[in-house]
């Protein structure tokens, strides 16, 4: 039990071949992928191209961390995402006359969390089927928000805190820095902490887990809470940094980063991965993307790669791991 | 909470949530009758129901997917593909070569959706979601990012033109799937197999059903269903563009929920779901008509979707139910098998 985080149940000595590689196929795909971008385009491996790659991953990357969480304690995906990041966008802007900025923009994260507070209850508690519940939800918060500020493109109208975000602290852009201590604070959460302990013992064996008094219910629910809150914030800083934010400003979100989580090899069955993992995930599919960006593919065609990169990543995993039994 | 449990098992009650989506029909045609003047007229009704029936038929092909307790994602972007088959290729194979191209590359589609969870064990979620991506990359690929017209407007207008004052092409298609695929559920016995394998995927197997082969079919034929929709939606408006369909998967899911399908599988019926189809219909004509923008219908649709599941759940899921006098009542035993 105290090792369930370092010692994945599921793999046994024997299998060592496939468990190293489960372990090295990711960084030696960044690798390649690094090669790869520097030789295919001379932009690629400059300090500007990088800044931005990061900069790209930071607002997904809030919401990675939270998916994880959810992936980790089976409750396979949390789809309400795009509505949260919607709600955190809209209101921080919305309320921007009403309110002031600051003042706004907590309103946007306390919304988004008001919403996850019922995501977490409905299915930690009322054990509702989570895609189901995440998709009800995330149409009613969207419709909510849309009412709200009257379904149109809302402008935001103090600059000050979109130059802070948009600057930079000793030398490294602030929304990567604000990033990197959620993806922190995420790993330590999910690593060091009592609640990770149950987060992936309940999503290893539900049933021992109860048994072992564990409080099953709070653990989901949080997950899902965290993920929702975690998606508002996220929007909230998209919203601030762009100065605009419309209805459909999330859209896609949750498929990109349950993309990096899937990518990152943490598995859908719950019980195993950890945060470095879906990072990790992150960061290749953001490379990736970056890549065939600077060599002129658009945006649109990517998803021939992407489609291709999670169905590998996947049946990659159910292959290390099929003769666990856990099909 | 003893005494709401205590309601919401005695045998009335049951009956009325195991009836659920009629109860919902009445109330959403009542509502939307007394809003639009002039609903109950049959060219009214033709015309609503000639405008549900895109979504009708992607539901249709869900239904089996979700009885048998998989996802399926994909079938706004094969909507779209096939629709843009159907109408690019009009000048190299004619408008009959190409619909029937469109048709096929919808089923195409649900072949490597069914390799994709069956042959290589990929959790339905993200494989659909995979192919999601793939598909609509797919589409934006062929087209540039542009919609695509026909040569000819006139010949599309046969699908949605009512047939002998009755109703159109594409209806018809529809209600003649429900209708089938209700049969092949009810009184067949690789209908029932579906139950079986949507109910425990391991002791179907092990009672000598093929569940593999089952699930394969189960996404060939949403693959085909959101195929058909698409070349018909396509040819209605003479357009292949490649965002169409980019809302119809969750709204068909909503159908199939709402018409008693769970998401866990082994229960649900076709005629449920024509039920859902219906009701989000009556719902969409209401609320445009009064011009309520369509976010508030979002509002409506996800309120219904989340109550519905919610109560499913305290009705037939608690562990106490099962253990209560109501289960040896026939509406109690009627509601735990998966015959409906």
């Amino acid at each position: 039990m105290t090792s369930a985080h370092t010692l994945p149940p599921r793999v046994t000595d024997e299998k060592r071949g496939r468990k190293l590689l489960g372990g090295i196929a990711l960084p030696v795909g960044i690798l390649a992928l690094l090669i790869a971008g520097s030789v295919l385009s001379e932009q690629f491996l400059t300090a500007r191209n990088l800044t931005n790659v990061l900069i790209n991953m930071s607002i997904v990357g809030i919401i990675v961390v939270g998916m994880t969480f959810v992936f980790i304690v089976r409750g396979l995906a949390d789809l309400s995402v795009p509505a949260m990041v919607a709600i955190g966008a809209l209101l921080a802007l919305g309320l921007q006359p009403a309110l002031g900025s600051l003042p706004a923009a907590m309103f946007g994260v306390a919304a988004a969390s008001c919403a996850g507070l019922i995501n977490g209850l409905l299915i930690g508690y009322a054990r509702l089927n989570p895609v189901i519940t995440t998709l009800a939800t995330g149409t009613i918060v969207l419709g909510v928000a849309q009412a709200a500020v009257g379904g149109v493109i809302v402008y935001g109208d103090s600059p000050g805190l979109q130059s802070f975000l948009t600057g930079r602290l000793l030398g490294v852009p602030v929304i990567v820095l604000i990033f990197l201590a959620v993806a922190l604070g995420g790993h330590l959460l999910l690593s060091r902490t009592t609640f990770g302990r149950w987060v992936y013992a309940t999503g290893a064996n539900p049933d021992a887990t109860k048994a072992s008094a564990v409080p099953l219910r709070f653990t989901k629910g949080a997950a899902f809470w965290m993920t929702a809150t975690l998606s508002g914030f996220s929007g909230v800083l998209l919203g601030l940094t762009l100065q605009t934010a419309r209805p459909g400003v999330g859209t896609g979100y949750e498929f990109d980063a349950i993309t990096a989580v899937v990518v990152g090899g943490v598995s859908l069955l719950g019980g195993f991965g950890n945060m470095p993992r879906a990072l990790g995930g992150l960061l290749l599919v953001t490379l990736l993307s970056n890549i065939m960006v600077l060599n002129g593919i658009a945006t649109e065609s990517q998803g021939l790669v992407m489609g291709a990169l999670i169905a590998a990543a996947v049946a990659l995993d159910v292959y290390l791991r099929r003769r666990g039994g856990a099909s | 909470m003893n005494a709401l449990k205590k309601i919401c098992e005695s045998p009335a009650v049951l009956t009325l949530i195991h009836y659920r989506v009629v109860v919902i029909l009445v109330v959403a045609v009542i509502l939307s009758a007394s809003l639009v003047p002039g609903l109950t007229e049959f060219r009214t009704l033709s015309l609503s129901l000639d405008r549900a029936a895109t979504l009708g038929l992607v539901a249709v092909g869900l239904t089996v997917v979700l009885l048998l307790g998989k996802l399926d994602l994909s079938v706004g972007s094969i909507l779209a593909l096939s629709g843009i088959a159907a109408i690019g290729l009009q000048p190299q194979l004619g408008q009959l070569g190409a619909a029937a191209f469109g048709v096929c590359v919808g089923l195409l589609a649900g072949v490597l959706n069914g390799v994709l969870v069956v042959l290589m064990q990929i959790n339905s979620l993200v494989a659909t979601l995979a192919s999601m991506i793939f598909l609509r990359a797919m589409c934006h690929f062929v087209t540039e990012s542009n919609p695509i017209s026909g040569a000819d407007p006139l010949f599309g207008l046969a699908v949605s033109r009512s047939l002998g004052g009755t109703f159109s092409l594409r209806t018809f298609i529809f209600l003649i799937a429900i209708v089938l695929l209700f049969l092949w559920l009810t009184y067949t016995v690789a209908g029932r197999h579906v139950y079986a394998v949507g109910s425990n995927e391991d002791a179907a197997t092990a009672s000598g059903v093929r569940s593999g082969r089952y699930i394969f079919g189960a996404f060939v034929f949403s693959g085909l269903m959101a195929g058909t929709a698409g070349v018909m939606q396509s040819l209605a408006t003479n357009t292949g563009s490649p965002v169409f369909g980019s809302t119809v998967t969750l709204t068909a899911i909503a159908a199939v929920v709402i018409g008693g399908t769970r998401l866990e599988g082994g229960r649900g019926s076709a005629l449920g779901t024509l039920g859902g189809v219906l009701v989000l219909a009556a719902i969409t004509t209401a609320l445009e008509y009064e011009s309520v923008p369509s976010y508030y219908q979002n509002i409506v649709t996800g309120s219904i979707l989340l109550l519905l599941i919610l109560l499913d759940r305290i009705a037939s899921n608690s562990p106490r139910s099962a253990l209560s006098l109501s289960s040896l009542l026939p509406v109690r035993s009627k509601e735990q098998s998966p015959a409906r």
